[in-house]
């Protein structure tokens, strides 16, 4: 069997989970045992989320979209960027946003989820970068953003409780402390 | 003050004594070498008396607060507390921390058995300077290797639902009695603070 390049579904890959089951599962575990990508993605969503259930519903998409194609322009690029810290500071800032419910211009906003998932994704896609299999892994780990997104804003569209934003509040807060905890752990620990 | 609120009170502490008199207690950030992961994390924080008190006491003494302190504290906590582990991580000193852990459990135990209503924001900041000593502890102590992620959010997650078990027993105050089995689990916090403290001064 002839496969492109790019398709491998053999080679072992750096940062990333050999599942035994090819490269689209390792994509799929990828994102959720290394879950930085997908806290970004909660966290996104839940900001839309307190926009108002009409904005995520309209917003939602953008997140998984902009993770795409940053991921798409990473795994292209010569070699993996080692930005980590910088990473776990802005998921803080991302989800303090949530945590503080600070509401932010509809433009912003517009920008703020396809560009954060982006900026994300491209550092994440370079992780992949120069394997035969990164491809296959990246693309893998984009639909199962998307899958997981599209489950978690439909989901959370409907919710109408009372304590709803205070969850949302809370989860914010959980996500901003735990990437608090990774920075202070990546700026520990550099290799 | 309830008639039975001083029996189940008594019933409550004395119960608190036996459990820190059993033998060989398993106690916060006395664990080394576990392995990073999810789990490590998550039952990190349940892992030792002191750590575990004061959470539940985070949550308990929100209710007794009332809205907006009830979810203001657990959001503040976990924030300020992943702030003191990154200074724990990187090193930066604070001196007694050991002592702050045990005074946050024995003031804030006393705070729900009193039911004292301090104002919303030093209520905020009297939970934030501790959670600072919490987290400075853990952070000094987060072990090496491992998944650092899955950890860390192992770890964030055990201490928020140790606040909403203490929030869970405090809504037990709406029920007769409930009143003072919130009270009563004030009153074991603060005896653990104290016994905590008199350890770590010790």
């Amino acid at each position: 069997m002839i496969r492109p390049p790019g398709w491998c579904w053999c080679l072992p890959l750096a940062h990333a989970p050999v599942t035994g089951l090819g490269a689209w599962a390792d994509g799929a575990a990828r994102l959720l045992l290394e879950p930085t990508d997908l806290l970004l993605a909660i966290a996104l969503v839940l900001l839309a989320l307190q926009h108002g259930p009409r904005t995520l519903e309209r917003l939602w998409w953008r997140v998984p979209a902009g993770w795409l194609a940053g991921a798409l322009v990473g795994v292209a690029l010569p070699r993996e960027l080692l930005v980590a810290p910088l990473l776990s500071a802005a998921l803080t800032a991302l989800a303090l946003l949530v945590s503080f419910r600070i509401p932010l211009p509809p433009r912003a906003l517009l920008a703020l989820l396809p560009l954060g998932a982006a900026g994300f994704a491209v550092v994440s896609g370079s992780a992949m970068a120069g394997h035969s299999g990164g491809l296959a892994v990246v693309l893998a780990e984009a639909l199962t953003l998307g899958l997981v997104t599209g489950l978690l804003a439909s989901a959370l569209a409907l919710l109408r409780v009372g304590w709803g934003p205070i969850a949302i509040q809370v989860a914010g807060s959980w996500i901003a402390a735990t990437a608090l905890l990774l920075l202070g752990w990546q700026l520990r620990h550099p290799s | 003050m309830p008639r039975h609120l001083l029996p189940l009170s008594l019933v409550l502490a004395t119960a608190g004594l036996l459990v820190l008199g059993a033998p060989a207690p398993v106690l916060a950030h006395a664990e080394a070498g576990h392995a990073g992961g999810f789990l490590s994390g998550l039952l990190h924080p349940v892992s030792g008396l002191d750590h575990v008190v004061a959470m539940v006491a985070v949550g308990l003494w929100g209710v007794v607060l009332g809205p907006p302190a009830l979810w203001l504290l657990p959001v503040a906590f976990p924030l300020v507390m992943a702030l003191g582990g990154l200074l724990g991580m990187l090193g930066v000193p604070i001196p007694g921390v050991e002592i702050g852990i045990a005074v946050s459990g024995l003031a804030m135990g006393l705070m729900v058995l009193f039911e004292i209503r301090a104002p919303l924001a030093l209520a905020a900041l009297v939970v934030a300077a501790f959670a600072v000593f919490h987290g400075h502890a853990h952070g000094a102590e987060l072990p090496s290797g491992g998944d650092a992620l899955l950890y860390s959010l192992g770890f964030v997650i055990a201490t928020g639902l140790l606040h909403l078990t203490g929030i869970l027993i405090g809504e037990a105050r709406r029920w007769r009695g409930g009143r003072a089995l919130a009270r009563g689990a004030g009153a074991v916090i603060a005896l653990v603070g104290l016994l905590f403290l008199q350890k770590a001064l010790a």
